[in-house]
């Protein structure tokens, strides 16, 4: 279980959280939401440990992580834009970790990771040969290769198109499942948000806005913010749809 | 990132110690020299007589008005050359042509254009010969201009070519369409957009021709120009360090007001994300005009360095042509030549080697570390910018007399990482800017630390760059004489500097043959270099 306190963070006198507090139980999928500049990044960064923290505190499993280096906390992250190694093949990328840490992962566990991502026939290309959802798959691939006791994506669907991207919603949800992966994700597109997660964790200039179930968000929203900015977008983009199919299909 | 890491904090810590040992210290050392008087006082009586001194006062002007006059030929010469590459459908070797043998002269020492000019316009020279007359005097302005020309002309190309690729093509379509003329539509969508690159071009030859040493060194005659002077003073029968340190705090002035005025200029420049390629529209006139103009620029730059291939593989040029192997056996049977050659090269890898660490070094503290203070390694890269090798070289002088460091050629291969630090330098940041900000992250939860990541993912990343990088440093290294003429000894004696001796002897063919053999091997590293860049280009993508 993952355990947020009272989380603050300040940049040069500019608050950016203010008195984050929730809990994240175990093999959940949160989605952190919010408009670019809500702070969702760095709270992101915070708990991956890349961003120290003025005042509050990060548990995990009832350990006080808040002052334990990034690469000693055990949490990996797929980074937006994947920061795949260009000189490396798809294969030497995945299993870039184990020249460090030999025993993570045994060369059957690694078959399996690639097995279940699907990427068999891809592991000789250059990462510039992979499409778009191939290198997410791959930056997935080595980062559970590091078998993270918490998984971290940012963004993970924005640079995909269409089809891929449903694809890879799938995929998330069947990582969490298949490895009881706490998973957290930040993302600015409330569809997705409410897709992919078990709850969301809408926040707004810094905070909290609400924190809850796809259920309780659309059926008990909180204030104006959740109204106008997270449902608004749903209602038009569910009126779009309506109108493409007719009343019927709804 | 959050915390800069111990071994970043090493690096950096010698990073600045080199920087304040050998470039800080050794200018500040030169400038208040320069204010000591003969009693030992301070005061400005070395600048009131360097200002009461004729020959010092029209050697200024000299070299203004020469430098001036190269720096608008100049830029005339590299546009007109880079138009012709960029924007006309000439035939296409003769674009490839231009665009590798404009950079011919780079590989070679400035003081053997001196040397290839007399060859070639003097009174027994090659086109004298052809034309039967001399066609002009060559010592003194004209022989300068010719020299400063062809030395400046590789890098103002370079300039003016790289900032075309920033024009868009569709510019000159949209103007056609609204109906411009032929006039307008050249000024408003080629001319200005690259305004700020033929200011830069011009303000670079004239700082250029203004610092070099090589050129007036050999061609110069009794025509005075400021780096002739310094030498004198320094070198000459009487050593006067007061007076030097005043001459290289006078050459140090414009220099800084052309670094000044090329990042005002740098505001002209246009910047744009995309590339566009658009087909240019056909043209017989503009298309033949430009060929053949770039065609004779080519022709007549190269043709004053054809003599530097002939003269040492006949028995008397130009009197007895027949061919002979006499002085090219004759320089490998003589230790002195073959030591010095092998100086050259000593210091040149070294350059080269250390260079480009510490320069990788530099950017990847600037680039891509969190570490408090880095913007100092720019400060540094501007300062090295600025200041000429000469005034470099004769800090180093001051500083380092008396030390141990004398003589040797560690002190020389400092001088050249120092002078030449600004190029790679820019490379390298340039480089490691555009990576992926979040490589380091990803390879330390992936289990390295940060030098492992460097040299796992972040250096295999940039090996085309360190590749430029190196044989910058090496070419460099091996062709400079300003930058080394104040420090080299018996012991240490390198290519260039050997060549300002040999020219009291009249020994040109050795001259020559010293100068064809730093062009191939200049030349064989850069092919290497290339070659190599070749296949780490295979991973980019």
């Amino acid at each position: 279980m993952l355990e947020l306190q009272n989380i603050s963070k300040q940049f040069d006198q500019k608050v950016v959280l203010e008195n984050i507090d929730l809990k994240i139980n175990s093999g959940e999928i949160v989605s952190l939401l919010g408009p670019s500049g809500s702070g969702k990044t760095t709270l992101l960064n915070i708990i991956l440990g890349l961003t120290r923290i003025d005042q509050g505190k990060v548990i995990f499993n009832n350990e006080d992580l808040s002052n334990v280096d990034m690469k000693n906390r055990g949490f990996n992250i797929v980074f937006q834009d994947y920061a795949l190694f260009p000189h490396l093949n798809a294969y030497e990328n995945i299993v870039y970790g184990l020249r460090n840490k030999k025993d993570t992962a045994s060369a059957e566990e690694v078959r399996e990771y690639i097995e279940f991502l699907e990427l068999k026939p891809h592991l000789k290309k250059r990462i510039g040969e992979l499409s778009g959802g191939q290198k997410q798959r791959v930056a997935l691939a080595r980062t559970l290769v590091t078998k993270p006791k918490l998984l971290l994506l940012d963004e993970p669907l924005s640079a995909l198109d269409g089809v891929i991207k449903e694809s890879i919603k799938e995929r998330i949800k069947s990582i969490a499942k298949e490895f009881n992966l706490t998973t957290i994700i930040v993302t600015h597109d409330p569809e997705e948000a409410l897709t992919i997660s078990d709850k969301i964790l809408i926040i707004n200039q810094g905070n909290i806005s609400q924190f809850g179930t796809p259920f309780e968000i659309i059926n008990q929203p909180k204030n104006d913010f959740v109204k106008e900015f997270i449902l608004r977008q749903l209602q038009i983009k569910r009126q779009n749809i309506y109108n493409l199919f007719g009343e019927k299909y709804a | 990132m959050r915390n800069a890491k111990p071994e970043m904090r090493v690096i950096f810590i010698i990073i600045l110690i080199l920087f304040f040992a050998f470039l800080i210290a050794p200018l500040l050392v030169l400038f208040f020299r320069s204010f000591v008087t003969d009693d030992g006082g301070a005061g400005f009586s070395n600048y009131m007589e360097a200002l009461s001194n004729n020959t010092l006062i029209s050697a200024i002007g000299n070299s203004i008005k020469v430098s001036g006059a190269t720096a608008i030929i100049t830029t005339m010469l590299a546009f007109t050359l880079a138009y012709a590459v960029n924007f006309t459908r000439i035939y296409q070797p003769l674009k490839s042509a231009v665009k590798v043998g404009i950079l011919i002269p780079m590989l070679i020492p400035t003081i053997t254009y001196g040397f290839a000019i007399m060859y070639t316009f003097g009174n027994q020279g090659l086109l004298t010969k052809l034309f039967g007359r001399n066609l002009f005097e060559i010592y003194g302005f004209n022989g300068l201009l010719i020299g400063y020309v062809i030395y400046t002309l590789p890098a103002a190309f370079l300039l003016i070519h790289n900032s075309f690729k920033y024009i868009d093509k569709k510019f000159i379509i949209v103007s056609k369409l609204m109906g411009d003329r032929t006039l307008r539509s050249f000024l408003n969508t080629v001319v200005r957009p690259l305004l700020g690159a033929l200011g830069g071009a011009f303000v670079l030859s004239f700082i250029l021709s203004f610092t070099d040493f090589g050129i007036p060194a050999s061609v110069g005659g009794t025509y005075d120009v400021v780096a002739t002077q310094l030498y004198q003073a320094m070198l000459g029968s009487i050593p006067d360090f007061s007076q030097g340190a005043v001459i290289a705090v006078m050459m140090l002035f414009p220099a800084v007001a052309g670094v000044i005025l090329l990042n005002y200029l740098e505001r002209f420049n246009f910047h744009y994300d995309k590339f566009s390629e658009t087909e240019l529209t056909p043209s017989k006139f503009r298309d033949s005009f430009f060929g053949v103009t770039s065609a004779v620029v080519l022709l007549a730059m190269l043709s004053v360095f054809v003599v530097m291939f002939i003269a040492p593989f006949v028995t008397a040029f130009p009197y007895d042509l027949s061919f002979t192997w006499q002085h090219i056996t004759g320089i490998f049977q003589s230790n002195d030549l073959v030591s010095v050659y092998r100086n050259s090269l000593i210091v040149a890898v070294l350059t080269a080697v250390l260079g480009t660490i510490i320069t990788y070094g530099s950017a990847l503290l600037n680039a891509r570390t969190p570490i408090k203070g880095k913007q100092t390694v720019d400060i540094f890269s501007m300062i090295t910018n600025t200041v000429p090798g000469m005034v470099l070289g004769l800090s180093y002088l001051l500083l380092f007399n008396d030390s141990s460091l004398k003589g040797t050629f560690i002190i020389i291969v400092l001088c050249n990482i120092m002078h030449y630090f600004t190029t790679p330098y820019l490379m390298a940041k340039n480089a490691l800017t555009k990576m992926n900000p979040d490589w380091e992250t990803s390879g330390e939860l992936l289990g390295d630390n940060w030098i492992k990541t460097v040299y796992r993912v972040i250096l295999p990343n940039s090996v085309s760059t360190v590749l430029e990088m190196f044989s910058y440093y090496f070419i460099n290294a091996m062709v400079t004489i300003s930058g080394v003429i104040f420090l080299v000894s018996a012991q240490t004696t390198v290519v260039a500097s050997k060549i300002n001796e040999l020219q009291h002897f009249a020994k040109f063919n050795e001259i020559f043959v010293l100068s064809v053999l730093i062009f191939l091997t200049n030349l064989l590293v850069r092919a290497v270099c290339d070659a190599l860049q070749k296949r780490a280009a295979i991973y980019k993508k």
